[in-house]
Formats: C-alpha cells, sequence, structure tokens
C-alpha cells in the first residue's frame, strides 16, 4: 500500500525532483540567513541572534542557523554534484532540515504564546521558521521524486596507512559529536532553551549522519573498521579517554558520562542474552542490582552485612560471580521454557528481586533505607571522584570514574565481540534463529542458554559493583521493572547484537533525560511511545547488526523494486 | 555379516491413541542409500525424527554401529547422525560460512573461556573449521557465495547448503528428509550426482523422498512404509515388481503415482 | 479457624477479581499467542474511567447509587474498550506476523505509556484516589466470616460473566469463529472467517471483563492508584498460565487458586503480606517449569 502511494508521488514529482532540491537547498540557506523571531521572548533572547531586534549580523551565522546553512549547502552539493544514491541522501537531508527548523519553530511558538511569534511584526518578517519548514518538505519531496535507490556499496580499497586515517578521522568524528551532544544547550537548567537547543542538534546530528549513510560512507568505514579491528579498538578507546579533554570535560558531564559507561556495559551484557541468544530478559537489571548489593555489603559502609571491607577488584569479582550464579538459575527454566513463558519467568524473578530486596531479605540490601555511605574508590590515596591534576593540566572530579568505566565498557565490548565470532556465539545466533535446527546440528541448547544468561549477568554484577561505589548508595529502588525495561529499549533502539548499538541506544535512553528537563513529566510516556514507534517503523533499531542491516536493506531494495514496477505500470 | 552402521529395531510410536509408527524395522549397511517411500501421512516424518532422537520411540530401539542412540537431536548429531529437513531450516540471517560453520560446532573444542581470549589455539581450531566448512561448500557446489546470507540462496542452493551443513558434522550416516522437493529436473539429477559423491566419501544415506523415480535411481535398497508399517524392503527392482507396492500405494502403477503425488506438491505450493 | 475462613473468603474475593482480568489475558493469547502485557493498564485505565464518570454525574445522581454505579460501569467498559481497541488497531495489528518480541515489546510500550498518560493526565492520579460510595455498604456474615456485599458482588459478577462468555463462545456463531481462529488462523480464514474481526472481538470483550473489574476494584478497595494495572496484571497473567492459557475454565479455576495463595500466603507464609508477592511468583515459575501447558491446556507437540 504504501509503495503504491510512493509511486505515485513518485510517476508525478519525477521530473520535478532535481530543480525541487535545488530550490529547498536555496530556501535552506536564506532559513538561515533570515532572522526566526519576531520579538525577544520571556525566557530571554533565541539564541544564535535570530531575535529580531538583534538580528545584527545576517551572514554571521551560529548554532542551528550553522546547521540549517550548512543542510542548504549539502542539499545543493547532493543536487548538483553526481551523489551516489542521491534520493536517499535527500531524503535524509530534507528531513534533518524539517527537524531543525520544526524544532525551534515550534518551540518559539510555544514559548513566544501563538504563531506571531514566527511571523511578521509591524511590517518586519522574521519568517526563518517558515522558509525551513517548506526546503524541508520541498526537499523530502524531491527525494521522492528521484526514486531512493539502495545505499551505495563503495568496493574501492585502500592502502593500510589511508585506512588508519579515515578511521582516525571518522572516530575523531564520533568524539567531537558526542562532546557536542553532551554539550551543546548547557548543562541541566542552566539554559532555558537547553531542550530545543538539544534536539535540534540532534535533528541536525541525525540528518548528516543519516545522509553519509545514505552515500554509504557509513557503511564503507564500518567495514575498514571490521577490517581493521584492533586498530579501530585502540582509537575508539584513546577517542574515549580524550573526552575529559574536551569541553565536556567538567564535572557534571563526567558524572552523566560515567552513569551512561554502567548502563551502556550493562546493556551490552543484556545484548548478549536478548540480541545473539535471542532470550528476552525482562528482569535483567536485578543481576545489576545483585553486583551493587554484593559490592555494596563487602565495601565497609556502616550498613553493610559485613563489618569488613575487601579491595574493589576482589569484591567486583565476588559480585561478577554471585550475579552470575543468579544468573544461571534464572536461566535454568530455558531448559524447558521457551518463547515468551521465559521472558514472563525472568519478569518474575526479576519482581522476586525488588520484593525482597525492599524487605531487606536476609539482612543484605537495608531495605528501603538503602545502603548509603559506600566510601569512594581509591588508587594509591586518590579518591576517583575528586578532581586530579596531572603537571599543568587540571582535570575534572569523576574524571577518574570515567576513566575506570571507559576500561569497564571496553572490556564488556571485548567480551561480547570475541564471543560473537566465536563457536559459542555462532551456537547462540543458531538457537535465536532456529531452535530446532540448531539442536539437530549437535548443538546443547539448555547449556548455551544457561552460558548466555550466566555471562550477560556476570557483566551485569560487574556493571552493579562499579555502580555502587560510584554513586555511593545501593537502593532496590534503582533495579526496579522499568529499569529492565530501559535497559532493554536501550539494545532494541540501539540494534540487537550489535556492540556500537547499545552505546547509542544507552547514551540516548540515558543523556536524553538529563537533556529534556522541559519534558520530565512526560519522560516515561515519551518512552512508551518510542517503544511502540520503534517496534512499528524500525525494528532492526538504529545501528543494526550487520546481518539484520542487511536484512532491512533487502526490504528496501524490494519496496524499490516494487515501486519501479508500479511507476513503469503506470 | 558385519553390524549395520544404523540400525532400526521394531520403533514403534504413539501419539495419545494414534499409531504412528508399527514395529518399523530398518537397517543401514555402511556405504549404502536406503529409500524409505510411502504415501502421505505414512509415518516417514516421525520415523525420521525418531532416528534423530527428536522423539522417543514408544517401543524400540534405533541403533548406530551397534550402540543404542540417546534421546536427544544434539547428542544423536554428536553420535554421528546429520540430518536435513523437509521445509529447509538454515538459518537465515547468518552468512552462507556461517551456517556451515554451525555444523562444526560439535567437533570443535573451544570451550567458553577460549572463546573468550581467542587465544593460539583458538585461532588453529576456528582456521581449520572455516577451511572445512569451505571444502565442504565447495564438494555440495556452492562456491562464491559464503558471505551471501543464506536466505538469499535460491532455493536450490539453500538445499544443497543445507547439506553442506549437516556433512560439516562428520556424519556416519546421512538422513534426508525429501532432499529433492521443489526441484526442476536438472537439480535433481545433481542432487542425484551429490548423492553419490556423498556415498562415495563413505557416508550412508537415508533419503526420504516423494519422487518414486529419484528413489530407484539412487538407492541400494528401498522401504516402503504404509500406515506406519513397513510393507516392503529390497532392492528398487524387487520393490518396484510387489504388486502389494503398486496396490498399496493407491492402487496405480508407479509413473501415474509420482504423476499424483506432483500434482498434490504443487497444490501445496 | 475463624481466621482461616476469614482468608479464604478474601482469597475467594481476589480470585474473583483477578478471573475477569486473567479472561481478558486467556482469551487474547487463545487467539493471536499474545501476551497483551498491557491488559492490566486497560483495567486500570477502566477504574479510572468509572471514577471520572461518577466525577462528571450531575451531584443528585451522585447520591442515587442505582444510577451512579451503573453508569460508573458504563463508563469504566466504554474507556477499556476504547482504549483495547485503538490499541489492537494501532499497535498490534501491523506487527502482526511479525517476529515474537516485536510485539510483546510493543505491549511493554503500551502498558508504560498508559500508565504514564494516566498519571500525568488525570487529575491527581500521582496519589491514591477514594472511589465513590455508591456501592452496597456492610457485610454478609456468615457466622464469624464477613463478606463485604461488593465481595459478594464480585464473585457473582465474575462467574456469572465467564459462564456467559463460555457459553457464548461454545454456542454462538462468532464464538466458534473464534474458536477456529484460534485453533488454525490460516483455515478459519479459508473458510470465510474474518481474522481482524474474530481478533478485534476478542479484544473487546477481554476489555468488557476488564472494566467490570476496574470498577468493582474501586468498590472493593475504595481507593485506586495507577499501580494497581501492573501488579493485578501480572497476578492476573499468572492465573491464566495456571489454569492453561487458552482455557476459560482454566483461567478462573487458576484465578481462584492464585487469589487464595496470595491471602494465605500473607497470612501464614514467614515474612507475611510483604512477601505474598514473592509466593505468587514463585508459583509462577513452578508452573511455567513444569508444567507450562497449566492445568487444563494440551501439551505442545514439539514440531519438526
Amino acid at each position: 500500500m504504501s509503495t503504491v502511494a510512493i509511486s505515485e508521488k513518485r510517476s508525478a514529482l519525477a521530473p520535478l525532483g532535481k530543480p525541487l532540491a535545488i530550490a529547498g537547498g536555496v530556501l535552506a540557506v536564506v532559513a538561515a540567513l533570515l532572522p526566526w523571531v519576531t520579538f525577544s521572548l520571556n525566557d530571554g533572547n533565541w539564541p544564535d541572534k535570530s531575535t529580531l531586534q538583534f538580528f545584527d549580523a545576517p551572514f554571521l551565522v551560529t548554532g542551528f542557523r550553522w546547521h540549517m546553512l550548512l543542510f542548504g549547502v549539502f542539499i545543493l552539493v547532493a543536487a548538483l554534484a553526481p551523489t551516489p544514491s542521491r534520493g536517499r541522501v535527500l531524503r535524509a537531508l530534507g528531513w534533518g532540515t524539517l527537524a531543525v527548523s520544526f524544532i525551534n519553530a515550534l518551540y518559539i511558538t510555544i514559548k513566544g504564546g501563538g504563531l506571531g511569534a514566527i511571523t511578521a511584526l509591524d511590517g518586519e518578517v522574521a519568517f526563518g521558521g517558515v522558509v525551513g519548514v517548506v526546503a524541508g518538505v520541498l526537499v523530502i519531496l524531491a527525494s521522492y521524486g528521484i526514486g531512493i535507490e539502495p545505499v551505495a556499496d563503495w568496493k574501492f580499497k585502500v592502502s593500510t596507512p589511508v585506512a588508519y586515517l579515515v578511521l582516525l578521522v571518522a572516530f575523531g568524528g564520533v568524539l567531537y559529536a558526542v562532546a557536542a551532544m553532551l554539550t551543546t544547550g548547557g548543562v541541566g537548567a542552566s539554559n532555558p532553551y537547553a531542550g530545543a537547543i538539544f534536539l535540534s542538534f540532534l535533528g541536525f546530528a541525525g540528518g548528516v549522519l543519516a545522509a553519509l549513510s545514505g552515500v554509504g560512507l557509513v557503511r564503507w568505514i564500518s567495514a575498514l573498521s571490521e577490517e581493521h579491528r584492533v586498530f579501530s579498538v585502540i582509537v575508539l578507546a584513546a577517542c574515549a579517554l580524550l573526552l575529559p579533554f574536551t569541553d565536556a570535560g567538567n564535572e557534571y558531564w563526567m558524572t552523566v558520562a560515567a552513569n551512561i559507561g554502567i548502563y551502556a556495559a550493562t546493556a551490552i551484557g543484556l545484548n548478549i542474552v536478548v540480541g545473539l541468544a535471542g532470550l528476552l530478559d525482562l528482569g535483567y537489571v536485578a543481576f545489576m542490582g545483585i553486583g551493587a548489593l554484593v559490592a555494596a555489603n563487602f565495601s565497609g559502609a556502616a550498613t553493610a552485612y559485613f563489618g569488613f571491607s575487601l579491595p574493589f577488584p576482589v569484591a567486583a569479582a565476588i559480585a561478577a560471580v554471585v550475579a552470575g550464579i543468579f544468573g544461571a538459575i534464572v536461566g535454568s527454566p530455558t531448559l524447558r521454557v521457551r518463547g515468551d513463558y521465559l521472558a514472563i519467568v525472568t519478569l518474575a524473578f526479576g519482581e522476586i528481586f525488588t520484593r525482597s530486596a525492599q524487605n531487606d531479605i536476609g539482612g543484605f540490601t537495608n531495605g528501603s533505607n538503602a545502603i548509603p555511605g559506600i566510601p569512594a574508590l581509591s588508587l594509591f590515596g586518590a579518591e576517583f571522584n575528586r578532581s586530579i591534576t596531572i603537571g599543568p593540566v587540571k582535570l575534572p572530579g569523576g574524571v577518574l570514574y570515567y576513566i575506570l568505566i571507559v576500561l569497564l565498557v571496553a572490556a564488556t565490548m571485548a567480551v561480547f565481540a570475541n564471543l560473537k565470532f566465536s563457536r559459542i556465539g555462532r551456537a547462540w545466533i543458531a538457537i535465536r534463529e532456529d531452535e530446532d535446527a540448531a539442536r539437530a546440528m549437535g548443538i546443547r541448547t539448555g547449556k548455551m542458554k544457561i552460558l548466555a544468561f550466566l555471562i550477560g549477568a556476570m557483566l551485569a554484577g560487574l556493571a552493579g559493583a562499579v555502580f555502587a561505589h560510584k554513586n555511593g548508595t545501593v537502593s532496590y529502588e534503582s533495579f526496579k521493572f522499568l529499569e529492565s525495561i530501559t535497559l532493554l529499549a536501550a539494545v532494541i533502539l540501539g540494534g540487537m547484537g550489535s556492540i556500537p548499538g547499545a552505546v547509542l541506544g544507552a547514551s540516548l535512553l540515558f543523556v536524553l533525560p538529563e537533556k529534556l528537563r522541559d519534558f520530565e513529566e512526560y519522560r516515561l510516556m515519551i518512552f512508551g511511545l518510542a517503544l511502540i514507534l520503534i517496534m512499528r517503523f524500525r525494528p532492526v533499531g538504529l545501528i543494526p547488526d550487520a546481518h539484520r542491516r542487511a536484512e532491512m536493506a533487502e526490504k528496501a531494495d524490494e519496496n524499490a523494486e516494487e515501486a519501479h514496477v508500479e511507476a513503469r505500470k503506470a | 555379516m558385519s553390524t549395520p552402521v544404523l540400525e532400526a529395531r521394531d520403533v514403534s510410536m504413539v501419539f495419545g491413541g494414534l499409531k504412528a509408527l508399527k514395529g518399523v524395522t530398518l537397517t543401514l549397511e555402511e556405504g549404502k542409500i536406503v529409500g524409505l517411500i510411502g504415501p502421505n501421512g505414512a509415518g516417514k516424518t516421525t520415523f525420521f525424527n525418531c532416528l534423530t532422537g527428536l522423539y522417543t520411540p514408544t517401543t524400540g530401539q534405533v541403533l548406530l554401529k551397534g550402540n543404542v542412540l540417546p534421546g536427544d537431536p544434539a547428542k544423536v548429531t554428536d553420535a554421528g547422525v546429520a540430518r536435513t529437513f523437509q521445509n529447509i531450516r538454515l538459518f537465515p540471517s547468518m552468512t552462507v560460512l556461517e551456517n556451515v560453520m554451525v555444523g562444526r560446532h560439535v567437533r570443535m573444542k573451544q570451550g567458553p573461556l577460549a572463546s573468550l581470549f581467542h587465544g593460539p589455539a583458538y585461532q588453529r581450531g576456528e582456521k581449520a573449521a572455516r577451511e572445512r566448512s569451505r571444502e565442504l561448500l565447495a564438494f555440495v557446489g556452492l562456491n562464491g557465495v559464503d558471505d551471501e546470507l543464506s536466505r538469499n540462496l535460491p532455493y536450490g542452493d539453500q538445499r544443497r547448503l543445507e547439506i553442506a551443513r549437516a556433512l560439516a558434522t562428520d556424519p556416519a550416516v546421512l538422513l534426508l528428509d525429501e532432499p529433492t522437493a521443489g526441484m526442476n529436473p536438472q537439480e535433481t539429477e545433481a542432487t542425484q550426482q551429490l548423492i553419490f559423491r556423498i556415498r562415495e566419501t563413505g557416508v550412508s544415506v537415508v533419503v526420504i523422498e516423494h519422487d518414486i523415480k529419484f528413489i530407484f535411481g539412487l538407492c541400494d535398497s528401498v522401504s516402503v512404509l504404509v500406515q506406519g508399517e513397513l510393507l516392503v524392503e529390497g532392492s528398487p527392482a524387487v520393490v518396484r515388481a510387489d504388486p502389494r507396492v503398486v496396490e498399496a500405494y493407491l492402487g496405480k502403477p508407479p509413473e501415474e503415482v509420482q504423476h499424483d503425488v506432483e500434482a498434490a506438491k504443487g497444490e501445496q505450493a | 479457624m475463624s481466621v482461616l475462613l476469614q482468608q479464604l473468603a478474601n482469597g475467594v474475593i481476589q480470585g474473583a477479581l483477578i478471573a475477569l482480568i486473567a479472561l481478558g489475558y486467556t482469551m487474547v493469547y487463545g487467539i493471536i499467542q499474545l501476551i497483551n502485557f498491557a491488559h492490566g493498564e486497560v483495567f486500570m485505565v477502566a477504574s479510572y474511567g468509572g471514577l471520572a464518570t461518577f466525577t462528571l454525574l450531575p451531584d443528585d445522581l451522585k447520591k442515587t447509587p442505582a444510577v451512579a454505579l451503573p453508569l460508573m460501569f458504563v463508563g469504566g467498559i466504554a474507556v477499556a474498550v476504547l482504549v483495547a481497541v485503538v490499541m489492537e488497531r494501532f499497535a498490534y495489528r501491523p506487527l502482526r506476523g511479525s517476529s515474537r518480541l516485536a510485539p510483546l515489546i510493543t505491549a511493554l510500550g503500551v502498558s508504560v505509556f498508559l500508565q504514564e498518560a494516566v498519571r500525568v493526565w488525570y487529575p491527581d492520579a500521582t496519589s491514591n484516589l477514594p472511589y465513590p460510595k455508591v456501592f452496597p455498604e456492610g457485610n454478609l456474615s456468615l457466622g464469624a466470616v464477613n463478606i463485604p456485599w461488593t465481595g459478594v458482588l464480585l464473585i457473582v459478577l465474575s462467574v456469572g460473566l465467564s459462564i456467559i462468555l463460555q457459553t457464548y463462545i461454545n454456542k454462538s456463531r462468532m464464538g466458534r469463529a473464534m474458536r477456529a481462529t484460534a485453533q488454525d488462523p490460516d483455515t478459519a480464514k479459508l473458510m470465510g472467517v474474518n481474522p481482524d474481526r474474530v481478533i478485534v472481538l476478542t479484544f473487546v470483550f477481554g476489555a468488557v471483563l476488564a472494566g467490570v473489574a476496574g470498577v468493582m476494584f474501586g468498590g472493593y478497595l475504595n481507593n485506586i492508584n495507577i499501580d494497581m494495572g501492573f501488579q493485578n496484571g501480572i497476578f492476573a497473567f499468572t492465573a491464566a498460565v495456571l489454569g492453561g492459557v487458552g482455557s476459560i475454565r482454566g483461567a478462573v479455576v487458576g484465578a481462584f487458586i492464585i487469589g487464595l495463595i496470595k491471602t494465605l500466603s500473607g497470612q501464614y507464609m514467614p515474612g507475611g503480606t510483604q512477601y505474598d508477592y514473592v509466593w505468587i511468583f514463585v508459583v509462577l515459575i513452578l508452573v511455567l517449569v513444569f508444567r507450562p501447558q497449566g492445568l487444563f491446556g494440551e501439551p505442545e507437540r514439539v514440531r519438526a
């Protein structure tokens, strides 16, 4: 049905594709150079000097206007230069333009109390938002006119040094984007327009990324990085360690980044269970909770069960082992229970954990009083939550935690990647795809599934141990059903079975609430809605696993082909 | 007479009150191809499932080289009986090579720790598995498609891939469940040659098939299963000439039977 | 002794409530093999729907229980049915034929969404809301045991409605279509059964029962909160599984068993009511592991 709709649009738009795209590109540039707001809003001037009275230097564009300008230029380049899979690229850029314009215009309209805020005042115009939206729509229409071809596949090979250079640049870009994402809009509530600035930035980043992916660059780079896996990992780790030296290098963002890292590591563990072995676990956060509780009880905190403290590595190892044992116990019904029913068993286990922890079972959890006062980690007398100074460089507080957690995430990634590309990983994927066939290949499916649960739980337990020290308090409140669902959502949003996906998913789900304080009230509702929409429109996630990505591309090809046939019939 | 490589002794299978198999006995000598034919619902697939441990026979035993097979598909495969499925069951979003490497699973030794650390011994094992898998792909005639997703292969190639995957478990006995279903005459002919070549490597084969012509041209011995019972067993010539087969098997001469069966298949598809 | 009898009575009432919700789970699972996680929230939404209906009534009607109570049922059921139909049409139907993971995750999303929607948009929904006193008051005294009239009503409604449902499914044309679809959707389709209609109807039936349960929950416990859906939903799901998913009789029997486990374990097991929840989950896990087909279900045949 949708294919027919597309094909009709295309048959009418086909000859107009290029002119529309050029018009859209020009309009996007114009929008960037126009004022966007007619008057100064109550919370202060709209950012980037886009308010009419302060519109003194139209060509000195910053922030979202700079993004609009870039979009305009990119659109013109894509329309005029010989671009591979042009329609796809233009579609991405069009949606990006539309998103940036729409988000800004919408915010201005709402904050300004009506459409007057984005239109004309006293004969002077501020049509930036309107023009931007029109530009976006035109480019999207143009892209369907040109036609959505499959993503271009770049065949050409490069020598190793060039590949290294490309990878360096690419990961440098990623680092810059991450730092920008964290810092855009400022910290928390300090900027009244932080939410809008951030969403607008996401629109820009998403549009550019989708365009790069459409042109085939992303696929090419990921193939390169697969080819030079070791080098990529080193560069990626280096990039992560460089984050404290960027704009994001203050205590606040170090803390946020560290928290994201903990959840990302947990999400990667969950990804083994869900993404590789295909076992839906709805109580996974309980393992993180178990790890955190074990570490807390061995930390020497006042209300800990044990009156002594163990060195962190020992406590963390015990935490992982205990969580792993519970993982194997929870996984053991997989010998008899399949599919949805297994999901319910895991959910039941998660609930049993929460309820027991709430009631201070065995005196280990201190019930609703939680276990506070867990000492910060320290290394050679340097506490991890203090700022440190190395020679002339002063690093923000929490940076050592950040580094520890980067290492944790890196280690979890390595575990995931090594397992995935091994005899064990293949067995898991085989079980996910067809359990009976897997058994017929001699795979002891029960053992393998329990192993998945065990390893996943160990990783979660380890992350939990770090969590305990990082946050200083362990309460059952942090490990409820909703957290399990959030982790699951991180895995699914990022892309099941994919490592960068899990990190991206965790980042988005844990950064967004920091950034979108305006929507605090609606956070969970949006989250629920997002789950529904992802399942409906992009069940493979943002960065799908290579295999699943291939599936997707194939479907798109089929659609394109059908549309083509339809168009010819018409 | 030497011990048969695979032997089903008096296998019966009862579901609720339904007797799907009634004391079926089948003997497979080493290096032979045995065909199993019979009308729809005769219990062929049930029998196969008993051979592969998916079902535990209600009474009777299945022996591999004189040892009773365990009642677990994974262990049966480990012991040396591999199978393909009537409705192809590959791992659709794994690549062709990965599918075959899953077949190597049971012959590889790397445990969780080795898989975690990828040490030198692990690398060697992985390399050997990859090479063996490539050999098998070449053996069944699938070249240059290692990195394709298995679901993207044409139908006939998927059947061949399934055979390569089964062979990767180094079986003594290969069970093929309708290996030519849905194939055109050329592909069927190629499959026949492939099965002969498999026999040459020392693997004994049991084939279920509707295509009677194919079975008679392929097998050293044919068993006819009707309503859960073994009707006739013997060389193709003997079976072909047996009036009971012709009669029991829809009461028509073999050529027409085959015709009917194919028509039925067309309806299914 | 009297404590035991009283707890047995409480357990039966709880069971009656759970049964009404469990029927929705069991029917939907029977037809499309979906654990409709959001069904508990449909029950919750219905409870708020009933309350909202009451709030909107003119004052003189508020004082006339004979009018107000039926109207609350109508309001609650209407909201429940609306939510269920919209949910089926826009969340589940597009996913039919996809992997089994997708609808389950969607159901979780719907569940979170509904709960939050009520919390954010229903006035004062962040705290417990008192339910209007339009229900019959007082107790039915049977010796030492006191059963509130709301409890009696709940039991009567629950048993009565499940008998009606069972009869409908066994006897009516549509009921036959439902059973046919449950057994073999493709064949049913060939026989002229419209699967979409059957599925929607299944959701509607579940929602009606959840609607009754939602309003009765308020009447029995006197106040409602947004967590009621998740908890009771899980209990109901457990009951459905215990009875054998797909079986109406099983769901009802399972629900009464769960109700009794809850009250009796709260009374007699170590940890008391703080752990009653845990025992139900323990039962759930044991049932799934040792008798996944439930008490009245048929064992699943291994496929090959």
